[in-house]
């Protein structure tokens, strides 16, 4: 049995079919690329997973349990953690409450969720910065404490959507290096959309592609990339009959 | 012993708040002997009982951000069971009050759990609505008194059982108690794992969803925890005013003043609720009395109020606190 199964995800927008028939399965320790042209409906598959939104049809299968339609905070408790694309800025709590936020949701106790914050906080070189507050960090800082937040949960299965977007060429780099780390070391599944090519095919062990809300291919990074169907995606038909 | 710990412990609080809190509990100690007059304790028995309606409303309303406006059900409430429990079956205030303190949680349960599928202000307007339908109700119950209210029997004799006294001291000391048993609670609540969740609420929703939290459910523990807090001020009022009726103790009038006392003051921090109501009671009774005497001016203390909400929420949604705070991480 699969760690994660998708199997025949249908999501509707009125007319707009956002999720059509979209079915993969992913093993536990896997890093998995999602990519996509804009639109193509990776997000709301994010949603259909999480439970932002409850798929028309289909089933969202997490360690053997039916997970379908369960609301957000019940599949962060089964173990998903996601990340969002656009981080709300808030003004209310510093970087250290933002994070023991997330590390209440395994523990009751203000104390452990205090070291527990603090140890995520160190993982991902936060420390420095615990006491300020999310409105007074640049935006490459506020993602990862989203991150921060959300690891604080102490998720096996973390969907990202789009951590790198923004970040400078370093950034990316210590950011690729992270999620390696965290894949091996605390043995996190991952998947990622992400727009940048370079580090989705660099850090993905397989790539799943969406367009129009179908998927098109899956397969290994160096497979992906000589695909027709993606790069017609990507790049249009003229580009894709050209070469 | 953990949590008792937690609510004592003000170490947090930067130096100036110590002292501050400090020399204010010595004020609020020693304020009976300072020969102040009887007004005057009237005014301070409303602005710790406001004080105390405020940290109430605090929990959801502040920490929680669900702007709530129907507070004033859970004052009646707890007013109506101490004062009808008393004249019916001579039922004592301290058995009374813990039984209106169970009526308003079960009611705030049933109440909160079809409120809280709505949001922003859709739940604003909802909280208002059950207020008033229940206002309505106790006003055309004859069973209860009706319009007409309940006069509480007075005793001869001062009688502690149910907290009959004929000077004011003793129920200034008894609000008194109240309101640091209120605000030790809240010292604990605001870095318990509910007073976590609920900042995050309010900071995020959806945000709040993907990191575990039944925001739903926890909105609906934090609306009876407040309707815990009132429904206590409720109790007070029935022995201190020993008279009730659904105007004093239900009014939507009620319920507005006590969320801007929290917002004035600064909705979702420990000393907000204090200093708006320090702010708000005494310009309450002033405008009250001054009303009084020009009687074509009925009306403008409400005028003043909505400028007030206005005023707040326009330009430091955090109110006098907030602005305070800013100062401070500016300077440092």
């Amino acid at each position: 049995m699969a760690f994660l199964e998708i199997s025949n995800i249908v999501k509707n927008f009125g007319g707009l079919v956002a999720n059509n028939n979209v079915s993969f399965q992913i093993e536990q320790g896997e890093i998995i690329g999602l990519i996509g042209p804009n639109g193509a409906g990776k997000t709301t598959l994010f949603n259909c997973i999480v439970g932002y939104y409850k798929p028309d049809s289909g089933k969202v299968i997490f360690k053997e349990k039916d997970i379908t339609g369960l609301r957000p905070f019940d599949t962060n408790r089964a173990g998903i953690g996601r990340t969002f694309q656009v981080m709300t800025v808030t003004t209310g709590m510093s970087v250290i409450e933002n994070v023991m936020v997330g590390a209440f949701c395994r523990t009751d106790d203000r104390h452990t969720a205090q070291s527990e914050a603090s140890e995520v906080l160190n993982f991902l070189g936060l420390e420095s910065v615990k006491e300020y507050h999310l409105n007074e960090l640049p935006i490459a800082m506020q993602r990862k404490v989203g991150l921060a937040r959300t690891l604080a949960t102490k998720p096996e299965l973390l969907m990202l959507d789009e951590v790198a977007s923004g970040l400078n060429r370093t950034e990316t780099d210590e950011l690729v290096l992270l999620l390696r780390r965290l894949n091996a070391e605390k043995g996190v599944t991952l998947i990622l959309i992400e727009h940048i090519m370079e580090m989705v095919m660099s850090v993905s062990h397989r790539v799943i592609v969406l367009d129009y809300g179908e998927k098109i291919a899956e397969g290994l990074p160096g497979e992906i990339v000589k695909n027709e169907d993606v790069i017609k995606a990507y790049l249009g038909e003229k580009y894709a009959k050209s070469h | 012993m953990e949590k008792l710990k937690d609510a004592l412990d003000f170490r947090d609080f930067s130096r100036a708040e110590q002292v501050g809190f400090t020399i204010f509990s010595i004020f609020l100690l020693l304020f009976p002997w300072l020969g102040a007059g009887s007004f005057v304790k009237a005014v301070m028995i409303q602005f710790l009982l406001f004080s105390l309606f405020g940290m109430g409303w605090n929990t959801v309303g502040g920490y929680g951000g669900q702007v709530e406006l129907g507070k004033a059900q859970y004052v009646g409430i707890g007013a109506y069971t101490v004062a009808l429990t008393m004249v019916w079956w001579k039922i004592p205030f301290w058995v009374s009050m813990p039984m209106g303190i169970l009526l308003a949680v079960g009611y705030s349960f049933m109440i909160g759990y079809p409120l809280f599928r709505l949001k922003g202000h859709y739940f604003a307007i909802a909280t208002i609505a059950t207020s008033l339908v229940l206002q309505d109700i106790f006003a055309n119950w004859k069973l209860v008194g009706a319009a007409k209210g309940i006069e509480l029997p007075i005793h001869d004799h001062p009688d502690f059982l149910y907290m009959q006294f004929k000077s004011d001291t003793y129920y200034y000391y008894f609000i008194m108690v109240l309101f640091y048993v209120a605000i030790f609670y809240m010292n604990w609540f605001r870095r318990s794992k509910l007073g976590y969740q609920l900042r995050m609420i309010k900071d995020d929703e959806d945000a709040a969803e993907s990191l575990g939290i039944d925001t739903r459910w926890c909105k609906i523990k934090a609306y009876s925890i407040a309707s815990a807090f009132v429904a206590v001020g409720g109790g007070f009022m029935a022995v201190y005013n020993l008279y009730i009726d659904p105007v004093s103790v239900m009014d939507l009038d009620l319920s507005i003043k006590i969320a801007l006392m929290a917002m004035l003051g600064g909705a979702g921090s420990l000393w907000g609720p204090t200093i708006g109501a320090a702010f708000l009671v005494p310009l309450d009774r002033f405008l009250g009395s001054w009303l009084g005497g020009h009687g074509g001016l009925i009306g403008l203390d409400f005028m003043i109020y909505a400028m007030l909400i206005m005023v707040v929420s326009a330009y430091q949604p955090r109110g006098i606190w907030g602005i305070i705070e800013q100062f401070r991480r500016k300077g440092s």
